[in-house]
């Protein structure tokens, strides 16, 4: 037995004074060392004088990533701050600073606990400190607000909640679509988008996506939210405002991966079963693609483990699927490769879409249909004809 | 009381080995002040599946999770990869005596993505001009590096040859 990778953290948390604490971490693994030094104030978990030092690193640009650690100061290190960290740290530092912050917030949050049993210990309780936490908790119906536990996934775990809603199909716009010379490329639409504040991961809003999509002329765009139903008034007053084809679908987690979802309008919250999505939408005549579904990893692809078509046709994934999104902007030239393979050799249609969070990447991927496209139950019609191929449209 | 002294320690340690049939086994254990707990899986390559798993979990103020094994198998199948954090919360669940499980099957997940990544990096080469080709050879292959992090970040010297073919395709 020979352990290949190795990662190793240590967290210590010691008593500076009455309302302060210091922290030390340390990461350790088969690729980075790196080591955080901070204080916190005990009494608002508010952290400062944060300091970090790299021992082995990776590129000759990772020793920048120590200047913008200090954009943690004053971050209270309470719930929900893990999200936090890994969009300021992680994002504009480096993961692996963000990754044992994450692990010293957890240290301070628990350190707290203990002094406060330690405390009641001291002032003559005879608690355990189980019992003693529970008191607390039960007192005021919730632990200490700058104790309480994260809890990121509002969803019970499993219990897929469709709240079945009776949402008509978006008919054709009122008003004639703009009109667009097609040429002999076909009718042009992004069939996978995100807005904010429907995705929370996506930075521009829907009018900002809609405006650029026009503007490099697309003919249409499918929204595309995570686990987000758009009401069909929404959208038809999205088209009115632009003169634009938008149409509606859903990217839908299942434990199989992402799933753009069309003609099914229910509102599934949590991670549902891959198997029990394909009875619901079934059932309802609507289409499932898989969404990239080769996407991989930041330093690695499928061609670095071995990934071959044939093993990868194989996934149980796809006996569930309608299509498979074979150029996806998100992801590597060879995963969509991977992908336009795998739906070649299974004989599954394949789609285009951008997955554009932002205005920039709107488009750089789309799916061109052989006829014009004016409403949701065209689209539809259009995915089940399989007249339509994945381009690189920006 | 007196001050400086330790008040709460935490180890937390993630191993990957290769197993004869070319699977992975992850490992993550911690032991803190409070916790002592380990998350073992096996990820079935190439394909990046949960394959086996199993852990145990024993804490001083939450309650044993009675179920945890059975709990764990809503796990098989699961691709290790990007997006698999919300799945496996998905999966598991919001309890609190099950946050630090889910962190557990996480980092385990990790420590496989992280073995497979150092495969890649040991072809980096030692000297500086060196790396600085094969950084951002990387991240023209891998999209998602750019802007990700400060090495990365836009105006780096890694992301040059990167931004210039951007500029050149309007898409800066």
């Amino acid at each position: 037995m020979i352990s290949e990778f190795n990662r190793n953290k240590v967290v210590d948390v010691a008593r500076l004074d009455d309302d302060t604490l210091v922290v030390h971490g340390i990461l350790d693994d088969s690729i980075y060392s790196l080591e955080l030094d901070f204080k916190v104030q005990v009494s608002d978990l508010t952290c400062f004088e944060i300091g970090g030092r790299w021992l082995r690193w990776t590129t000759p640009e990772c020793p920048k990533a120590l200047d913008f650690l200090a954009q943690a100061e004053g971050f209270c290190l309470a719930c929900g701050i893990d999200e936090k960290i890994h969009k300021t740290i992680g994002r504009s530092s480096c993961r692996h600073f963000a990754n044992l912050f994450i692990e010293c917030a957890y240290a301070v949050r628990e350190t707290v606990k203990l002094m406060r049993w330690q405390a009641a210990k001291s002032s003559g309780s005879k608690l355990s400190c189980k019992d003693f936490l529970a008191q607390e908790k039960s007192a005021d119906g919730s632990l200490p607000k700058e104790l309480s536990v994260e809890v990121e996934v509002k969803s019970e775990a499993i219990t897929t909640t469709t709240n079945a809603v009776s949402v008509p199909v978006v008919g054709p716009s009122k008003k004639p679509l703009a009109t667009v010379n097609l040429g002999g490329a076909g009718f042009i639409v992004d069939l996978h988008l995100h807005t904010a504040p429907a995705s929370p991961c996506a930075s521009d809003s829907v009018d900002a996506m809609i405006v650029e999509a026009k503007r490099i002329g697309l003919n249409g765009v499918c929204l595309t939210d995570h686990n987000y139903l758009w009401s069909p008034e929404d959208i038809q007053a999205l088209r009115e405002k632009h003169d634009f084809l938008i149409l509606r679908a859903n990217e839908i987690v299942t434990e199989q991966g992402d799933m753009l979802v069309f003609g099914f309008y229910e509102d599934v919250q949590g991670i549902i079963k891959l198997k029990e999505l394909k009875k619901l939408v079934a059932a309802v005549g609507g289409f499932i693609v898989a969404a990239h579904p080769f996407r991989g990893f930041l330093t690695f692809g499928a061609d670095d483990i071995g990934l071959t078509k044939e093993k990868a046709s194989s996934r149980d994934m796809f006996q569930w699927v309608d299509g498979v999104e074979s150029l996806n902007g998100k992801v590597t030239e060879t995963e969509n490769g991977l992908a336009r393979d795998v739906a070649v050799g299974l004989g599954l249609p394949a789609t285009g879409g951008s997955d554009a969070h932002d205005i920039l990447s709107v488009g750089l991927y789309a799916t061109a249909f052989a006829h014009p496209i004016k409403s949701e139950e065209e689209l539809l019609v259009a995915l089940k004809e399989g007249k339509y191929q994945p381009v690189t449209f920006r | 009381m007196a001050n400086n002294i330790l008040k709460f320690s935490l180890n937390r340690s993630t191993n990957v080995e290769k197993l004869a049939d070319g699977n992975l086994l992850s490992v993550c254990r911690l032991r803190d002040s409070f916790s002592d707990a380990e998350i073992r899986m096996v990820v079935k390559m190439p394909d990046l599946e949960i394959a086996e798993i199993s852990g145990n979990f024993r804490h001083a103020y939450l309650d044993e999770v009675e179920v945890l094994n059975d709990l764990l198998q809503k796990l098989l199948g699961v691709r290790v990869g990007a997006g698999m954090l919300k799945i496996i919360k998905g999966l598991l669940g919001s309890a609190e005596n099950l946050d630090q499980i889910t962190y557990m099957v996480e980092e385990a997940c990790h420590g496989v993505i992280l073995h497979l990544t150092k495969k890649v990096l040991l072809k980096a080469p030692d000297d500086e001009a060196g790396q600085q080709i094969f950084y951002s050879k990387m991240v023209k292959k891998s999209i998602r590096l750019y802007d990700r992090c400060a090495a990365f970040a836009k105006g780096s010297p890694l992301v040059a040859e990167l931004e210039a073919e951007k500029r050149a395709g309007g898409e800066l």
